[in-house]
C-alpha cells in the first residue's frame, strides 16, 4: 500500500487549499430523549441541494461556500427540523430529533431526503428499525433480530431452529456478525432457536449483502453491523419483561450531568427455575439455561472526543449428572471518536472477542471420564478515518489489525484411571488490513464510491504444521510425517488480496435511481461444519498451509424507486457471486478432535445468482415490507455429485416474505408474518441392499442434492397491547401476545429414508419438523 | 475420538435438554417416490477363525422402499485363496444365495490369524474379487455388571437393573480395530446399525492416542444398549479383529443409519472392498476376522455397587 500514503498528503494539502473560501457545518445529531446518536440521519441544504448523512455515531460534517442556509435533519420515525445557519465560518451544530408521534407521520411534508432508498449509494443493504422488530411476531414471544432479518430479500436459512443465517448463497459462517464492532462467532442460543442478540439493548442493526465499503473485511458474504445503546444521557431509565423464555431487565442512567450514561442489559431464560420444585431427585441437578449480559457506557469530553467501553458476555449452560456442555461468546470494545478538525472524523476500537465451548462426561477424579474446551480470541485494533473533504466527495481510509489464538481442542480422556491427552496445538494467525475509499458525487444525477481493501493474513508459530498427501480422490488425505515445526512468531503462510470495491448510482428521475456495484472480498477464518444445521461444537479454523482463503467476487445491479411521497421504497436487484476455496468434506469426515482434519476437506468452487424484489411501507398505520427472492445457490466440488454442480443445503429458488404492522389505536398494534419458500434440497437413496441383516441404502447415480423437500410455508400473528393504567404513574406496560405458526403446519426440515428401529430390513421414509405445532405465548414488557 | 458416536450422546441429551425447554422435533412416517437404480450385486460375507462352515451371500439390491427380501444372485462361482495358495470352495446346495464352505472334520477353522484371504467370485460373466485378513484379537479379561437406576421408567426394560460392561486391553501398536457384538442368550442382541460398536485402538477413531488401554468406557459400556439389563439375564460379548477398511465400512454404515434431523451430515454412498475386473459398481464388504467370546449371567449379589 505504498501509494496510499501520497494520497493522503495529497488530500490534506488539497482540503488545506480549498478551505480558504469555504465553511464547514459540523456536529452530532442525538435522539430527543435518550441523548443517542442516530445513525443514518439525512442532513440536507435546501439552497444547496446536496446533503450529507450521520454516521455511525451520529456525526455528521459538510462544507460549503459561505452564505445562508436552511438545514434540514430528516429521520424515519422522527420529526424533522429545520435550521436556518448563517455560514461564515466553520460551525458546530449538534441537533436532537424529537419521535414523531403516529399523526405527524401522516402529514410528513416532503421537499427533502426520506428518500435514502434512492438516493443514496447504498445498495444491497437491508435495515430494520428496532422499533418495528419488537412489533413484529416472534417465536415463544422473544424479539429475535436473527429471525427478522430472515424475512428480508436474498436471506435464507437451512430450516428452522438451525443456527445463523444465509446470505445470498453464502453459509453462516461468511457472515460477519459485529457487536459494537467485535465479532460474534455465535449468533444463537439453544443450537438456533433464539439469538444472542438483547432486544433492549440494540439500537440499530444494518444487513450489507452487496456494495461492501473497503472499510467492512474479513468475511466474504454480509456484514450484520448490530449497535448497542449508548444509554439514556437525559435520565435513569428502567425496562423489562418476562416472557416464554427469558426475562429481561435493563438499566440506563447519565452521569457526570449529561456527559456520560450507561445501559446494563441482562436476561436469563428460567424455565429451569420453574421446573426444579417438579424434577425428582436424581433430575434435580440438572442444568439448562441460557443468559447474555450486555453494557455500555460512554462518556464526552468536551466537544471533540467521546469514549465508549461496552461488552457482552452470554452463556448456554446444559448439564446434570456428571454431564456438562456449555457455550457462549464474549466480546469487549474500547471506542474512541475524535473530531480532528470539523472535517476529519476518527473512530479508533479495540477489540477483544472470544467464543469457546466446553463439553464434559464424569470429573476429573473418576476413574473413566472425558473433558473438553475448544475456543477462538481474536483481539484487534482499528482505526477509522472520514475526512469531509467537501459536499461531493467523502473520503474514508484506516487499518485494521487482528490478532487469532484459536485452541481446537483441548481435552483429556480418562479410561480406568489411564489418563490420554487429546490436545490439539493451538494455532496462531494475524490479519492485517489497510483501506481507502472515496464517495464522490459528479453532478445531480450521478455517485460514485470507490476504494480498495488490501488484507494480508499471515500464519504463525508455533506449532507443527503438515502437508497432506491424496490416496484416493475424494477421500481422506493422510499427513506427511513428521511435519515440520515451527518456532514462535515464524510465518508458516501468508496470504495477501486485493480487495477492490465500486459502487454506482444514477438518478433516472428524482425518485428513481439505478445502482451498480461490484466487490471483492477474502475471509480467513472457516467454520468447519458438515450438518445440516451448524452446531455449537463446530470448530472456527484458520487458514493456513493446506486452507486457503475464501474469495468472494459479487456484482450487483439494481433498480430502486419510492411512490407516494416516499411512503413506499421499492427496488429490484439482480446479483452474480463467485465463490473460490469453499469447503466440503470427505464422508464421514471427523471434524472435531481430530489434528489432521485439514486431510479431511475437500475445497471446491460456488456460485449464486438470483433477483430480489422488495416494497416497504415506511408511513401511516400500516407498516411492513414484501420480499421476494428467485435465486440459486451452488457448489461444485471435486468427486462429490460426479463432479457436477450441485445445490447447497440452503439453496431454496422462490422465498419470498410479507410482514404487516398495523397501529389499530394508540394503544393496540397488530401484526403478522407469512413466509413461503422451496423445500430444500435433499439426496435421497435410489437401492437397498441386503448386508449383515440391515437393509443399507445406495444412490446408484453417486448424486448430492438432485431431490427437494415440500414448501416451506407459516403464518404467525401478534397483538400488542399498551396498558392504559401506567407503572408508578410515568411507565409504560403492555402486553404481547405472539402465536408461531397460526394454522399448525408441520413444515419439513427434512426428509431421508431410514431404517425401522425395531426391524432393520425394513426401510421407511421419515419427514422431520422441528416445530409440529402452533406455539402460542404471552409477554409482559414495562418500562419507567 | 469419532464424532458420530460421541455427537449422538451430545445430540440425543440436547434433544432432551429440547423437550425440556418446551421445544421439539416430530417425525413422521410418509410415502416418497425415489428414483430407482438398475439391481447390481451385493457380497455379504464375512469370514472368521472359528471351526465350522462359512457363508458367503450374494444377493441383487433393490429399489429402496422395497421391502420384499432381497432376491438371490443364483449360479455364481464363490471361492477364497489364502495366502499360501490354498482354495476353499463355495456351494450354493439350496439355490437360495448362500454359498457355504464346509469343513472336512468339523472342528477345523477356515480362517487362521496372520493370514490373508482372497475371495473370487464368478458371476453373469462378470468377475469379482475381494481381499482381507485375519488380525490379532486380545483376550477378553472380564464381564462386569452394575447396578444403575433410571431416574425415570423408561419405555423398555427396567427401571432398576443392570450396566454390563467388557473389560479387554488393546494390543501395544497402533492401528488394531475391533468390533464389539453384544450377546442376549448367547444369540445376537440389538442387531441394528444405529448401535454398530467399533473401536480404533482403545478408543473411537484414528486421531486419538489410545493405544495400548483398556477399552474406553464408552465402549466398554456399548453391551447395555438403550435398556438395563435384569438379574438372572444372559449378557455376552464377541471381540473381533477387523482390518481398517472394515473400520471405515461399519463406521458410514452407522453414520447413515442415524442421520436425521437438525446436524444430519449429507448423505454419501459406502465404500466396499470388492472390485469389478470390468469397473462394474457392486455392493457388500468382505471382511475376516478373529473372534474371542464371553458370556455371563448377571448377578444382582456380585454386582459393583450404583456408581
Amino acid at each position: 500500500m505504498r501509494f496510499l500514503l501520497p494520497v493522503f498528503i495529497f488530500c490534506f494539502l488539497f482540503s488545506g487549499a480549498v478551505a480558504q473560501d469555504r465553511a464547514t457545518l459540523s456536529g452530532y445529531v442525538r435522539d430527543g430523549r435518550n441523548g443517542e446518536g442516530l445513525i443514518g440521519v439525512s442532513v440536507f441544504i435546501r439552497e444547496a441541494g446536496t446533503g450529507v448523512s450521520t454516521n455511525a455515531y451520529g456525526f455528521y460534517s459538510i462544507t460549503l461556500p459561505p452564505g445562508g442556509y436552511t438545514v434540514i435533519y430528516s429521520y424515519v420515525g422522527y420529526s424533522k427540523s429545520e435550521e436556518a445557519v448563517r455560514l461564515n465560518q466553520d460551525l458546530k451544530k449538534d441537533i436532537e430529533l424529537k419521535e414523531a408521534s403516529r399523526e405527524l407521520d401522516e402529514v410528513v411534508v416532503s421537499t427533502t431526503r426520506e428518500d435514502e432508498n434512492v438516493k443514496s449509494l447504498e445498495m444491497s443493504v437491508n435495515k430494520v428499525e428496532m422499533k418495528t422488530i419488537k412489533k413484529m411476531p416472534a417465536l415463544l414471544g422473544e424479539v429475535d433480530l436473527i429471525k427478522s432479518i430472515q424475512l428480508l430479500p436474498g436471506v435464507s436459512t437451512v430450516g428452522e431452529g438451525s443456527s445463523g443465517f444465509n446470505v445470498r448463497g453464502g453459509d453462516i459462517s461468511q457472515n460477519l456478525v459485529l457487536l459494537d464492532e467485535a465479532p460474534v462467532y455465535n449468533s444463537s442460543h439453544l443450537f438456533g432457536f433464539f439469538s444472542i442478540f438483547n432486544p433492549d439493548a440494540v439500537k440499530d442493526m444494518k444487513l450489507i449483502k452487496g456494495g461492501i465499503a473497503p472499510q467492512y473485511g474479513g468475511r466474504i458474504s454480509s456484514i450484520l453491523d448490530v449497535r448497542m445503546k449508548e444509554g439514556n444521557s437525559k435520565r435513569r431509565e428502567v425496562a423489562g419483561g418476562i416472557g416464554t423464555i427469558f426475562s429481561r431487565l435493563t438499566y440506563e442512567q447519565p452521569f457526570a450531568a449529561g456527559k456520560g450514561s450507561f445501559i446494563v442489559a441482562g436476561r436469563r431464560s428460567y424455565l429451569d427455575v420453574l421446573a426444579k420444585p417438579f424434577l425428582n431427585k436424581d433430575l434435580r441437578g440438572s442444568k439448562f439455561y441460557y443468559y447474555d449480559l450486555t453494557t455500555k457506557v460512554n462518556y464526552r469530553l468536551g466537544d471533540k472526543d467521546t469514549f465508549f467501553a461496552s461488552g457482552y458476555f452470554g452463556r448456554d449452560v446444559f448439564g446434570g449428572g456428571g454431564f456438562g456442555f456449555e457455550w457462549g461468546n464474549a466480546t469487549a470494545t474500547a471506542r474512541w471518536n475524535r473530531v480532528f478538525s470539523n472535517k476529519l472524523f476518527m473512530n479508533l476500537t479495540g477489540y477483544y472477542s472470544n467464543y469457546d465451548y466446553s463439553l464434559q462426561m464424569g470429573e476429573e477424579t473418576d476413574s473413566d471420564a472425558f473433558k473438553w474446551n475448544s475456543k477462538i480470541i481474536s483481539s484487534s485494533l482499528k482505526p477509522d478515518f472520514t475526512y469531509y473533504l467537501s459536499p461531493n466527495n467523502q473520503l474514508t481510509f484506516g487499518g485494521q489489525y487482528i490478532h487469532y489464538h484459536a485452541k481446537p481442542a483441548q481435552a483429556l480422556a480418562i479410561s480406568e484411571n489411564e489418563r490420554i491427552d487429546l490436545s490439539q496445538d493451538a494455532r496462531y494467525a494475524d490479519e492485517t488490513a489497510l483501506y481507502i475509499g472515496n464517495e464522490q458525487r459528479l453532478g445531480e444525477k450521478l455517485s460514485l464510491q470507490y476504494g480498495v481493501r488490501y488484507s494480508l493474513f499471515r500464519s504463525l508459530g508455533p506449532g507443527t504444521f503438515y502437508r497432506y498427501e491424496e490416496v484416493k480422490a475424494g477421500e481422506r488425505k493422510q499427513p506427511v510425517l513428521p511435519g515440520e515445526t515451527f518456532e514462535k512468531g515464524k510465518v508458516v503462510k501468508q496470504y495477501g488480496n486485493w480487495e477492490p470495491r465500486f459502487s454506482m448510482n444514477i438518478g433516472v428521475t428524482p425518485t428513481a435511481s439505478v445502482k451498480a456495484s461490484y466487490n471483492r472480498t477474502a475471509q480467513y477464518l472457516h467454520l468447519l461444519s458438515n450438518t445440516a444445521a451448524s452446531t455449537p461444537l463446530d470448530v472456527w479454523t484458520l487458514s493456513s498451509l493446506n486452507i486457503k482463503p475464501q474469495l468472494a467476487d459479487q456484482v450487483a445491479l439494481g433498480w430502486f424507486q419510492n411512490f407516494r411521497n416516499n411512503a413506499y421504497d421499492f427496488s429490484i436487484e439482480v446479483y452474480y457471486k463467485d465463490l473460490k476455496n469453499q469447503l466440503d468434506y470427505v464422508p464421514n469426515s471427523e471434524l472435531l478432535l481430530n489434528p489432521f482434519v485439514e486431510g479431511d476437506l475437500l475445497p471446491g468452487a460456488g456460485r449464486a445468482y438470483g433477483a430480489e424484489f422488495y416494497i416497504k411501507k415506511n408511513k401511516g398505520k400500516l407498516t411492513g415490507w414484501l420480499s421476494y427472492t428467485l435465486s440459486r445457490t451452488e457448489r461444485k466440488v471435486n468427486t462429490i455429485n460426479n463432479n457436477d454442480w450441485f445445490p447447497t443445503r440452503f439453496d431454496k429458488p422462490h422465498n419470498a416474505s410479507l410482514v404487516a404492522i398495523y397501529d389499530l389505536s394508540e394503544r393496540l398494534s397488530l401484526s403478522g408474518n407469512f413466509v413461503i419458500a422451496s423445500g430444500t434440497p435433499a439426496t435421497y437413496p435410489t437401492n437397498r441392499f441386503e448386508y449383515n441383516g440391515w437393509a443399507l441404502p445406495d444412490n446408484y447415480y453417486n448424486a448430492r442434492n438432485n431431490n427437494r423437500i415440500g414448501a416451506y410455508h407459516r403464518l404467525d400473528l401478534a397483538a400488542t397491547l399498551k396498558l392504559r393504567r401506567k407503572l408508578f404513574r410515568i411507565g409504560e406496560q403492555e402486553l404481547v401476545l405472539s402465536v408461531y405458526n397460526v394454522y399448525n403446519r408441520r413444515n419439513p426440515f427434512s426428509v431421508f429414508g431410514r431404517i425401522n428401529e425395531e426391524n432393520a430390513l425394513k426401510t421407511e421414509a421419515i419427514r422431520y419438523a422441528v416445530m409440529g405445532s402452533v406455539i402460542p405465548s404471552l409477554t409482559y414488557n414495562f418500562k419507567f | 475420538m469419532e464424532k458420530n458416536k460421541r455427537n449422538n450422546s451430545v445430540l440425543k441429551s440436547v434433544a432432551a435438554l429440547l423437550m425440556l425447554t418446551g421445544l421439539w422435533g416430530c417425525e413422521d412416517i410418509i410415502d416418497l417416490e425415489t428414483e430407482t437404480g438398475p439391481p447390481l450385486l451385493v457380497v455379504d460375507g464375512w469370514i472368521t477363525n472359528q471351526a465350522g462352515s462359512q457363508k458367503i451371500q450374494l444377493t441383487k439390491s433393490a429399489a429402496y422402499f422395497d421391502n420384499s427380501p432381497a432376491l438371490p444372485a443364483l449360479q455364481a462361482e464363490v471361492w477364497i485363496e489364502d495366502d499360501l495358495g490354498k482354495i476353499y470352495h463355495f456351494e450354493d446346495a439350496k439355490s437360495d444365495g448362500n454359498y457355504q464352505w464346509q469343513p472336512a472334520e468339523a472342528d477345523s477353522a477356515l480362517g487362521a490369524v496372520g493370514r490373508s484371504y482372497t475371495l473370487h467370485i464368478e458371476h453373469e460373466g462378470e468377475s469379482y474379487t475381494a481381499q482381507n485378513e485375519i488380525k490379532r484379537v486380545p483376550a477378553i479379561d472380564s464381564l462386569v455388571f452394575t447396578h444403575e437406576s433410571w431416574p425415570v421408567t423408561p419405555e423398555k426394560g427396567p427401571k432398576d437393573g443392570f450396566v454390563a460392561e467388557f473389560y479387554a486391553r488393546d494390543f501395544e501398536g497402533t492401528g488394531d480395530c475391533y468390533w464389539i457384538k453384544p450377546l442376549r442368550d448367547g444369540k445376537a442382541y440389538k442387531n441394528n446399525p444405529v448401535y454398530i460398536s467399533i473401536a480404533y485402538d482403545a478408543a473411537f477413531s484414528s486421531e486419538s492416542a489410545t493405544d495400548g488401554l483398556i477399552f474406553i468406557q464408552p465402549i466398554r459400556q456399548s453391551l447395555t444398549i438403550g435398556e438395563l439389563f435384569e438379574d438372572k439375564d444372559l449378557v455376552g460379548v464377541e471381540l473381533l479383529s477387523i482390518d481398517e477398511a472394515a473400520f471405515n465400512f461399519l463406521s458410514r454404515v452407522r453414520t447413515q443409519a442415524s442421520n436425521g434431523g437438525l446436524f444430519a451430515v449429507p448423505f454419501s454412498n459406502l465404500p466396499t472392498n470388492v472390485k469389478s475386473t470390468s469397473g462394474k459398481k457392486v455392493l457388500g464388504f468382505f471382511g475376516a476376522s478373529a473372534v474371542n467370546r464371553m458370556e455371563q449371567r448377571v448377578d444382582a449379589n456380585t454386582a459393583r455397587p450404583r456408581r
